[in-house]
């Protein structure tokens, strides 16, 4: 173990018990946002990999996600299986799934690409999550209730247990964006780079590109469905709305403005994505001045398009990617040099 | 022995042959010079042996491995590294990331032990690093090994990409255009690396370049292509006394007599010049292309820039028409001061630029596009002097322009040109991808222009068409003009053109000290860099080499070429 590792290690365990304590005092719907923050967060992480890393376009992120949920749902309702399992289960299927969408990657790139992508989330969106001949996969209209499920053969309930699905929840993301830091500097990171920068060097260095572009597909999918298969778990229930198309476009619209390149920023779009439109709905409303006002859901849609052009133009590697540059910029100045110098991806 | 062996290969892109049944072999340890005029078929043939165009028809063979349909990536496998002319690093990661990529890509490393951080991949991961930096000694590199690859200037990427290729551990290492935009003493640096690492890498090299310094230094055999076809073979001294050659690269003698052009031009000399160039160096990014141009143009007379590829000439173009800024230097139009100024003003005072490609609307019609003139202009503009000049495009007036063949095209762009009634047309590369008749038509037309009074400065490659049509010209060297004078004395002096092309100008002097390597190498580094051999073959090898007293590389060198005649 190198130091740097070490020091990896001890930022997840730190932020991990850092974030654990955040919700604690929280009423059930805001505990209910903590939970729900972390699965966006997982979708946010999975375009860390794929458009961060790798470069490569994706807008049917919240389409692997619900396929996780689909399937965990499925799983612990018709199977009645650990909740553990349907995990597994969802991973490995929105895993598939990504490696097939990977496919017309090989081809194509930019724009055509992106709508490929879309193409895929309205199908899944239309004609899967809401049609009657995959009802055997959605659950009816009603979609899957998962009232009550077991994990490591303890019971967890929905309504009663959202701090421990939390607490999963979140020891996995840290993990798994643990790897994905560690994965940045290590050598198939830097093949998953060397494709983003210039795809045509890479295969004439010998890259793979079909084996790397299907991978960074697979294991994006894979992340993104292993958040939304917890959402059975903590929702209750499926149902197609979440992971509609616009949550699609939503997951790379925040992904951007957060920064697109960096881990962390995903834990930051998550909770951005999963708190403020509950706080706008809960608070947004009273009177200004003697007019009666009402912030809605809407407000927020417009909020993140105007935050978005605000951020293209005064921080364009997005908001922790150029505060980050920021406070080392003024480190540096300062002449302080606290220790060593560790990127966080 | 024939390493690489490339057999009747022809490639067409639609109705163009590209490259028809070329054949071409290069031995072990070679460097082979693979040199043409434009669109002569260089690239598409490197393109072909590094993968990404397919051939038609014919057959590439590396070391009885077919690399004729193998992907990119294979080809790699097998040991094949090649360098981009269009620098293609990875910009966002350091110098020695680089290198490390090629390396542990043909590695057993896989995606979840890296992610895991695994002993064995920190192990990797060392030994690759420790490789990479014995690679940046050899080529010169050391102190950027931490720095961003997309941060450094051109000339240093270009050093960058020949260590990546490299990293690969390869046996053949095709290098595209190595010298595009270096000047002579980085070129004279270049050829020196290149003996350098033939001797420490053990690598055979084909080297696809338009310097013909370069080429002329380190190549032990040249192949000429023209048009498509392998036009001759030989040393690079009997390739460039090969009246052939010299005549694909300057085009078939002309027989005209100059008569009235020469009054013209001595006419003209007292005139006070319309442009006038001082001292101009400009370029892109890190990489300066022109530097000291000096160059005048007065009112009604042809102007030519010649000489080979890179050589600066569109580059001097671009800065005097505004589309990059000068550096340095001056650039007087029409007795106003108009360095650095923008290229639509500039267009205002009558100077139009036609570039490279002709900056056509390929959506708009022949009648659209020069209606549009009005629009620039500012006042309504009678079209049909433009169709009495070039009746086919009367015939073709409602005609996308897109669908032009190319020489219409071009007329299109002249009419266009000529319809603003400018006082200087610079025209960049005319005849390029033309066909000779088309040209012949296109060159009658800059000798209307001259009739209006219209200045012209042409960059053009075929320099016989162009000394036959201009007043004077300047010959272009590595970024500065080298010769320059009335178009009669230049075409005269064959010779002496002939020699910016083929660069005559290196001497053997030059040649014969080319082999030896400039900078002092690390003993240790060196180590890791050279191949691996038992133990026992090694210390055989050392003995033998101490008691014949010579570098124990010649006696291994000597012993393989034994083997390989088996």
């Amino acid at each position: 173990m190198t130091s740097r590792l070490m020091f990896r290690v001890l930022g997840a365990l730190v932020a991990f018990a850092l974030l654990a304590r955040i919700p604690v005092g929280f009423d059930v719907g805001f505990k209910f946002d903590a939970a729900l923050a972390v699965i966006w967060a997982f979708g946010l992480l999975s375009l860390v990999l794929l458009t961060g890393y790798v470069g490569q376009i994706s807008l049917c992120q919240a389409t692997f996600a619900g396929v996780g949920a689909y399937t965990a749902g499925m799983m612990v309702s018709s199977v009645h299986v650990d909740y553990l399992v349907a995990v597994i289960a969802g991973v490995v299927v929105a895993f598939a799934l990504g490696v097939i969408v990977g496919l017309p990657a090989l081809r194509l790139r930019g724009i055509t690409l992106a709508i490929v992508t879309l193409g895929i989330a309205l199908v899944f969106d239309r004609y899967i999550f809401q049609d009657h001949a995959f009802e055997w996969f959605t659950g009816g209209t009603g979609g899957w209730r998962v009232g009550q499920a077991t994990m490591f053969g303890l019971r967890m309930d929905s309504s009663t247990h959202l701090m421990a699905a939390y607490l999963v929840l979140l020891a996995l993301f840290c993990l798994v964006a643990l790897l994905l830091v560690n994965l940045h500097e290590s050598g198939a990171g830097r093949r998953f780079r060397a494709i983003r920068d210039s795809e045509l060097a890479a295969a004439t260095m010998g890259v793979n590109l079909t084996r790397y572009k299907l991978l960074a597909f697979g294991m994006s999918a894979a992340i993104a469905g292993m958040g939304g298969s917890f959402y059975p778990l903590v929702a209750g229930s499926v149902s197609p709305q979440p992971f509609w198309l616009f949550t699609s476009l939503q997951f790379a619209a925040i992904a951007v403005l957060m920064g697109v390149r960096y881990v962390p920023a995903a834990a930051l779009g998550g909770a951005f994505m999963a708190f403020v439109p509950d706080v706008l709905t809960r608070y947004g409303h009273g009177t200004f001045m003697g007019h009666a006002y009402e912030i809605s859901y809407d407000w927020f849609q417009i909020a993140v398009g105007v935050l978005l052009i605000v951020q293209l133009i005064a921080l364009p590697d997005g908001v922790w990617g150029d505060l980050r540059s920021r406070v080392r910029h003024a480190r540096s100045a300062a002449g302080a040099v606290g220790g060593r110098r560790v990127k966080v991806a | 022995m024939t390493m690489l062996r490339v057999r009747d290969l022809t490639v067409r892109f639609g109705g163009i042959v590209a490259l028809d049944r070329v054949s071409l072999d290069l031995n072990r340890g070679e460097i082979l010079g693979l040199i043409g005029p434009n669109g002569a078929g260089k690239t598409t043939l490197f393109n072909c042996i590094s993968g990404v165009v397919r051939p038609d028809t014919g057959s590439i063979y590396f070391d009885n491995h077919s690399l004729t349909y193998a992907p990119v990536h294979e080809r790699a496998r097998l040991g094949v590294a090649r360098t981009f002319q269009n620098l293609q690093l990875w910009g966002s990661m350091t110098v020695e990331e680089n290198l490390i990529v090629p390396m542990d890509a043909l590695g057993r490393r896989n995606t979840f032990s890296d992610a895991l951080y695994l002993p064995f991949s920190g192990y990797a991961e060392r030994a690759s690093r420790a490789r990479a930096r014995a690679i940046l000694h050899v080529l010169d590199l050391d102190p950027y090994a931490r720095t961003l690859a997309g941060d450094l200037p051109a000339g240093i990427q270009r050093r960058v990409e020949l260590a990546r290729a490299l990293a690969m551990r390869p046996r053949l290492v095709l290098l595209d255009e190595p010298a595009a935009g270096l000047d002579a003493q980085e070129t004279a640096h270049l050829a020196e690396v290149l003996h350098a690492v033939r001797q420490r890498f053990h690598v055979s090299m084909l080297l696809v370049d338009h310097d013909m310094s370069l080429v002329m230094r380190v190549c032990d055999y040249v192949y000429v292509l023209d048009f498509g076809k392998m036009l001759a073979k030989g040393e690079p001294s009997a390739i460039r006394n090969d009246p052939k050659v010299i005549a694909a690269y300057l085009g078939e003698e002309s027989k005209k007599l100059p008569g009235d052009i020469q009054t013209i031009a001595a006419a003209k000399k007292d005139e006070r010049p319309l442009l006038e160039v001082s001292k101009v160096a400009a370029g892109y990014g890190g990489l300066e292309v022109i530097r000291d141009i000096n160059l005048t143009v007065r009112p009604g007379e042809v102007v030519a820039c010649i000489g080979a590829n890179g050589a600066g000439k569109t580059t001097t173009l671009r800065a005097i028409s505004g589309m990059i800024h000068p550096r340095a230097g001056r650039v007087m139009f029409a007795g106003k001061d108009v360095t650095g100024s923008t290229a639509e003003r500039i267009s205002k005072l009558g100077l139009i630029h036609i570039p490279e490609g002709r900056g056509l609307f390929p959506n708009l019609s022949v009648e659209d596009t020069l209606r549009l003139v009005s629009n620039t202009a500012g006042r309504e503009v009678d079209i049909s002097p433009a169709f009495k000049l070039f009746s086919r495009l009367r015939e073709r007036r409602h005609q996308l322009v897109g669908t032009l063949s190319g020489g219409e095209q071009q007329m299109v762009a002249l009419a266009r040109a000529i319809l603003s009634q400018p006082r200087l047309v610079m025209i960049d590369e005319m005849s390029q991808g033309l066909a000779p008749t088309v040209v012949r038509q296109l060159f009658e037309i800059i000798r209307v222009f001259r009739d209006e009074g219209i200045a012209v400065l042409l960059v053009e490659q075929f320099v016989e068409s162009a000394l036959d049509v201009a007043d004077r010209a300047y010959v272009f060297e590595h970024g500065t003009i080298g010769l320059s004078g009335p178009a009669v004395e230049l075409r005269s002096d064959r010779k002496l053109v002939a020699g910016s092309y083929l660069g005559s100008a290196v001497d053997a002097a030059a040649i014969a000290s080319g082999n030896g390597n400039g900078h002092h190498a690390d003993p240790a580094l060196m180590e890791i860099v050279s191949v691996r051999v038992p133990a026992k073959v090694k210390r055989a090898l050392e003995q033998r080499a101490e008691t014949e007293n010579r570098p124990a590389g010649a006696v291994v060198v000597e012993l393989l070429e034994k083997v390989d005649d088996q």
